[in-house]
């Protein structure tokens, strides 16, 4: 793999933000764990990734309550697979594996629920203008879904159904709608702004409890990313920062919005990336909220942990349709 | 060298990704592959009590924030009428109100709504009152579980949308408005009742303006003021989970005054009630005195020494709320506080303030008044 293809990889992993799929916040980070580099064509990646995702706030709306008796973790293993069909079209998947945990600490007590299994997986279809608003810029755009690989009939040990929230999966297909923009500075080409904005659009699960529906709320992203490359021990660092808008509708069950699911995040996302080999690059990054302001009262995220590597096989045929001059 | 150093350092990190959280505390359980119906095995460390039940467990469901999410308020403390802790609560805000020995107390809603259960002491006998925010059915119990004193926790399951509670003492699940230990060591065991009324905090002040009402400092953090089920209580085809049988024969979450006797039921509309109203009917093999206005209904057994009365709604703000034909003014709560019989209290029954949806699901087919 060439050294463009590297930097460029460096370049916009660290946009790749994980994000969650339950009235919660606390469910698999799906629906923008996607979004790789479109490389020459014949060019395969493979991501491996663990997420870690605390909510041990309790807000109402803005107000943070005085209250950590509850704890909703969830450790996700994601497998991304992408393959550039050609230079400006490829596709993506990505698959999940997870364990969803609730414990409520109170009154001298410990309960523990918890779930663990395949979860949903995502398919992404992209799509890349180069150059498209100006030199060394790029447009995507990209379309998928999510299949419901998952369970959501997960039950405890005395045969109860367990909220969807701890299912592994919704039991519904999802329309993604995903694009990104990005922009390197003639002052310092490696110096690169980006954009990225995804839309899920949430299918209903006609089985839920009861015979009922489950439906989760509509989920919108956007994200702004500053990125920049140096020279680390002869390899290439990428340091990056990322705000994150996240704003997500209502649950709804039977067609009736639940009151306390839905609200609006923002969060600061420091990402550290490095090319541990000419076809490996390890990233870690956390995610911090800034801002709260969730529907009624609702555990909140508190932080999120994102480490992985992705590897790149890249046909003999060198280069990259973007940013040509990295 | 410099590589070693480097990947030891990319090594490093990841394991500090991955080692957050709870790992030390829990284990992560795999699901057994023989596991065909999806439940977690038993060394999962969570308790839902043996897998016996007295309802149907396909119908219990997890309501979402888990074992002592809603947590209950175990150290109750309590404000005068007139405090102005109370400032939140709103004239036709409902309260849930108990008297023991002159010792009269209120539980608003708005509080309840939060926690479903306290942990009382009246005369320092302990006493559970519970309130279920979606059936909007309240209990109190005398706090005995097993023989011994025991406080009730949420347990976070529901039937029938309805709360399922556990003792602290067996942990036990009992079906609050089935009124019944449903599934654990004690299961088939029933609560001892302790009579309580439903009014507004309006007409709960005038009757009792002397009340004790429980505080909003309850050792937790909540936003009191607040409803949290949105329109849940006034849009009678919003339900959350889901509940069997259904009966049209009312608006689901019309609120009614309904009389439990060995598994069957009747109910008693406020607005039937208005401006005050006696009835003296039989029903299932029982003499009942049902009293109240469009605010607030209790009901009594008449027996031999009472069923022969001539009763007459009296409430006038003041504590009297029926009189007889001997003189005799009784409280809400069935006790003479003025007259012959001064002192004596009628027979209390097992009934409930509870949506229709609720009362028709757990008592089918309910005689309506």
């Amino acid at each position: 793999m060439s050294l463009k293809v590297a930097v460029f990889i460096l370049l916009i992993f660290p946009s790749v933000v994980v994000n969650a799929q339950s009235c919660c916040s606390g469910g698999i980070p799906l629906s923008n764990n996607i979004g790789l580099a479109t490389l020459d064509k014949g060019s395969i990646q493979i991501g491996l990734f663990y997420d870690y995702n605390n909510l041990n706030t309790l807000n109402t709306e803005t107000e943070m309550l005085d209250d950590n008796s509850r704890l909703r973790i969830t450790h996700s293993v994601l497998l991304n697979l992408s393959y550039s069909v050609s230079n400006r079209f490829s596709v993506e998947g990505l698959f999940t594996w997870v364990n969803q945990r609730r414990k409520i600490s109170q009154f001298g007590n410990e309960n523990l629920d918890q779930t663990s299994g395949i979860g949903d997986a995502v398919l992404l279809a992209r799509y890349n203008f180069p150059n498209a608003i100006g030199e060394h810029s790029a447009i995507n755009i990209g379309v998928g879904a999510k299949i419901p690989l998952g369970s959501s009939t997960k039950k405890n040990k005395g045969g109860i159904t367990l909220n969807p929230d701890l299912q592994p999966g919704s039991n519904t297909w999802d329309l993604i709608y995903w694009s990104s923009f990005s922009k390197s500075f003639d002052f310092r080409p490696s110096l690169t702004f980006s954009s990225r904005f995804i839309y899920r659009s949430t299918g209903k699960n006609h089985s839920y409890i009861g015979g009922g529906s489950y439906e989760f709320g509509d989920e919108l992203q956007a994200l702004i990313s500053f990125s920049d490359q140096f020279f680390v021990f002869k390899t290439i660092a990428t340091p990056s920062l990322s705000v994150k808008f996240r704003t997500v509708k209502r649950d709804e069950t039977n067609g009736f919005e639940l009151e306390n699911t839905g609200g609006n995040w923002v969060s600061i996302v420091p990402n550290f990336g490095i090319q541990i080999s000419p076809t490996i690059v390890f990233s870690t990054k956390v995610e911090l909220p800034i801002y709260r302001n969730v529907n009624g009262t609702q555990l909140t995220p508190t932080y999120r942990i994102t480490s992985g590597v992705l590897f790149v096989i890249a046909p003999r045929k060198k280069g990259l349709i973007l940013n040509e001059r990295l | 060298m410099k590589n070693y150093i480097f990947y030891l350092g990319i090594l490093l990190l990841f394991l500090i990704a991955c080692g957050g959280g709870d790992d030390d505390v829990y284990s992560p359980t795999p699901t057994d592959p023989n596991n065909t119906d999806d439940t977690i095995p038993d060394d999962t460390p969570d308790d839902t009590g043996s897998s016996d039940w007295l309802i149907p467990v396909s119908e219990v469901v997890d309501g979402g924030p888990g074992k002592d999410g809603i947590p209950s308020i175990d150290t109750p403390k309590f404000v005068s009428v007139s405090d102005s802790d109370l400032s939140f609560l709103k004239e036709s805000d409902l309260v849930v109100g108990v008297l023991n020995n002159g010792l009269a107390r209120a539980y608003p809603h708005p509080i309840l709504d939060w926690h479903e259960a306290v942990n009382d002491k009246l005369n320092d006998k302990p006493v559970l009152v519970s309130y279920c925010p979606l059936t909007g059915t309240a209990f109190g119990w005398k706090g005995i579980a097993g023989g011994n004193s025991s406080t009730f926790g949420v347990s976070g399951l529901l039937y029938n949308a309805n709360l399922i509670l556990y003792d602290r003492n067996t942990d036990s699940h009992w079906s609050q408005l089935g009124l019944e230990c449903v599934n654990g060591p004690l299961i088939r065991d029933v609560p001892e009742l302790i009579d309580v009324v439903e009014t507004n905090w309006g007409t709960w002040k005038a009757l009792y303006p002397n009340s004790e009402v429980l505080s909003i400092d309850t050792g937790f953090s909540r936003s009191y003021g607040n409803y949290p089920y949105g329109n849940y209580k006034t849009d009678h085809e919003f339900f959350i989970f889901s509940v069997s049988p259904r009966n049209n024969s009312l608006p689901n979450k019309e609120r009614v005054y309904a009389i439990i006797n060995d598994g069957k039921s009747k109910v008693y509309q406020f607005e039937k009630f208005k401006n005050g109203r006696i009835v003296v009917e039989n029903f299932n093999g029982t003499t009942y005195l049902i009293v109240g206005d469009e605010n607030i209904i209790n009901s009594f057994v008449l027996e031999s020494t009472t069923v022969d009365l001539s009763f007459e709604y009296v409430f006038n703000n003041s504590e009297a709320f029926f009189k007889d034909n001997e003189g005799n003014k009784w409280s809400v709560f069935g006790t003479a506080i003025e007259g012959p019989r001064a002192g004596q209290v009628l027979k209390s029954t097992k009934s409930v303030v509870s949506y229709w949806f609720a009362i028709a699901a757990f008592y089918p087919s309910p005689e309506i008044y």
